[in-house]
């Protein structure tokens, strides 16, 4: 059973919005562990909450569109429950909040974002973007092996 | 804004629906509902850039039409690859394309019932706009909302291991599919059977037991005579992959049976209206609009004559009883979901405890023989055409498509205007009058994606004119 889950998201057809995607795919295909639990995906689906629900630490990742291109943040996330007119893609913190309120059980999140500067349709990123990402996925590596060490494990909610 | 004569409302954007849309709603001099338009405003072409394509790229470039249902379109678009190649397929990969079929309408029936529809149901119509979604329904029920998520995750999970990924698999190729299926995705699909079945029978008897909540509803959402049209086996009974067209009546009565798909043109006709970029398809026989016909769950349901699995043959009967005839609301496109849900997870364990299933035989290879090729299996929303022709050198020259959502645009269209006679008074609408106008669309699960090919959001409204024209009050919701 997994312990570390990395949620990669985006869409790869528009340019740096596939950020996520593309690191979770070069994650996924670096890792050889059975602690960490790697997947890219387009959007975050309800069903996911279950997944997220079965381990101690979630790491996000996603392009952001606010702030200065290739700048890369990491913030912790907290659980929030979803938008009004939510149908069937989530935030990081209603996706959070799924996975407390239906398994009683919200993991620990980070969210690792870089702000990208062109979203139109391609599958390159652009420069600011692209010079950013070994760093960012040595973030990811080191966040990943601090939550291995953790021995503390998962934040347990009641249900 | 004010009119001495006549007034309209705008509803926009529909929300709970795949994609995004527009209602317009006329009101004459009295305030009363006179007509109502169903717009969807923007435009893809598909049809158009796939010109010039090697036919081999068609069923991976044709699954980018959508994220909820690519699988059908991988699955219609193969098969009329097939049709180009002439061959038969190996008889495993017509079985795994099935069990991928069949794993896709669960996830998208469960998303359709579970995520967009279940705040209706659970919470009613009249419900706070800002609780009618997937945590509304966690704190009234939050075991519906998690045998919704789990059952989603089950045919997801089907489509992955089958498919490689869940979005945009493309593992169905012209000829049969890439990779047999091994032993141990098998065995994992199976060991998830019995809690998806469980999950379908009990939503299956919730559903029955509030449907009584639901009366005015299920006599005006969309309850009037139409046809209604769907792919059976040849003795009739219910299939996603492949068989004869069939059209009844609204009398129940076979107005067609046994038609051959690839001759779709014969028996379709496909009118363009100026406000819509949805086509309005019509059974070319009765004439326009007079063949306005319904497709997709309720459709199938109305057609066949049986399933072919012991549980879902029990609640066909019983979904055959509520009316004599055929079963004209659009209110029972739910029950009709979840009927299928369970049909296909009974479907999907036959098949998977087939001998033949892990044969290594999967693909027949083959170049092209023939220049023109339809394929056609039933979507989750409903019956899906996918018809290309090709030069010498294998390039698409002209491809067709035909889509669920766009077989409904007609019966959307008349449904809208019936729920809204029934439900918009004044000039103005309230939030309860608003979500049953959308409820109604929400019935049909039309995924306007899909259906236009449309690039991009296409915000839904719903705006109230005037009968000279004004528009008098426009709703539009954040998507």
């Amino acid at each position: 059973m997994a312990r570390v889950l990395v949620l990669g998201y985006g869409n790869p057809l528009r340019s740096d919005d596939g950020l996520g995607w593309r690191v979770a795919v070069e994650l996924f295909r670096a890792n050889a562990s059975p602690d960490v639990l790697v997947l890219p995906c387009h959007q975050l689906t309800p069903d996911l909450a279950e997944t997220a629900s079965l381990v101690e630490t979630v790491i996000f990742v996603d392009c952001s569109h606010k702030g200065e291109p290739g700048k890369i943040l990491c913030e912790e996330v907290r659980s929030q429950s979803g938008p009004a007119s939510f149908t069937h893609d989530l935030s990081p913190a209603a996706l959070l909040a799924l996975a407390a309120e239906l398994f009683g059980v919200c993991p620990r999140a980070y969210m690792f974002t870089i702000c990208g500067e062109c979203f139109d349709p391609g599958e390159s990123f652009s420069p600011s973007v692209s010079s950013c990402i070994p760093g960012l996925k040595a973030m990811i590596r080191r966040q990943i092996e601090d939550a291995l060490l953790d021995t503390v494990g998962r934040q347990k909610l009641v249900s | 804004m004010q009119s001495a004569v006549s007034k309209s409302i705008v509803i926009d954007p529909v929300t709970r629906i795949e994609g995004h849309g527009k209602i317009t709603l006329q009101l004459d001099a009295n305030g009363r509902v006179e007509d109502a338009r169903f717009h969807v405003t923007q435009f893809r072409g598909f049809e158009k850039f796939c010109e010039g394509r090697p036919f081999s790229e068609m069923p991976a470039l044709m699954a980018r039409i959508c994220g909820i249902c690519p699988v059908s379109h991988l699955i219609a678009s193969a098969k009329a690859c097939d049709a180009l190649l002439a061959v038969r397929i190996p008889p495993t990969a017509d079985k795994l394309r099935r069990i991928f079929g069949l794993a896709q309408v669960v996830q998208s029936h469960a998303l359709s019932f579970f995520y967009l529809s279940s705040p209706d149901l659970l919470l009613g119509m009249d419900a706070d706009p800002a609780k009618a979604n997937l945590f509304g329904v966690l704190e009234k029920k939050p075991e519906l909302a998690r045998d919704g998520i789990h059952l989603r995750q089950f045919g997801q999970q089907i489509i992955e291991r089958l498919g490689g990924k869940r979005i945009h698999p493309s593992w169905v190729v012209p000829g049969g599919v890439s990779e047999p299926l091994t032993e141990l995705n098998r065995d994992a699909i199976l060991a998830g059977i019995p809690e998806a079945l469980a999950i379908a029978e009990r939503t299956l008897g919730w559903f029955k037991s509030i449907m009584e909540n639901f009366r005015e509803e299920i006599g005006s959402f969309g309850n009037f005579p139409s046809l209604f049209l769907g792919i059976v086996k040849k003795d009739g009974g219910l299939t996603f992959y492949d068989g004869g067209i069939r059209i009844v009546n609204s009398a129940g009565e076979v107005v067609a049976n046994g038609l051959d798909p690839a001759d779709y043109p014969e028996y379709i006709g496909e009118k363009v209206e100026s406000w819509s970029y949805l086509k309005s398809p019509y059974y070319e026989p009765s004439g326009y609009p007079q063949g306005i016909y319904r497709v997709g769950p309720l459709a199938r349901l109305n057609v066949a004559d049986r399933c072919g699995t012991p549980r879902a043959d029990q609640e066909l009967a019983e979904f055959h009883e509520l009316q004599r005839t055929a079963v004209l609301s659009s209110f029972h496109y739910h029950h009709a979901r979840l009927v299928e849900i369970l049909y296909c997870v009974e479907r999907l364990e036959q098949l998977l405890t087939d001998p033949e299933i892990l044969s290594k035989h999967v693909r027949a290879v083959a170049g092209p023989n023939s220049l023109e090729g339809v394929g056609c299996c039933e979507a989750p929303r409903g019956t899906l055409f996918h018809h290309y022709k090709i030069d010498e050198q294998g390039l698409i020259r002209w491809a067709n498509l035909l889509i669920a959502t766009g077989h409904n645009n007609l019966a959307m269209n008349r449904g809208i205007l019936q729920v809204a006679k029934h439900f918009v008074h004044g000039e103005r609408m309230t939030p309860g009058m608003l979500n049953r106008v959308e409820a109604l669309i929400r019935t049909y699960d039309p995924c306007l994606s899909c259906s236009t090919h449309a690039f991009g959001e296409m915000p839904l409204v719903i705006q109230l004119f005037n009968a000279s024209g004004d528009m008098v009050d426009e709703v539009r919701r954040p998507c």
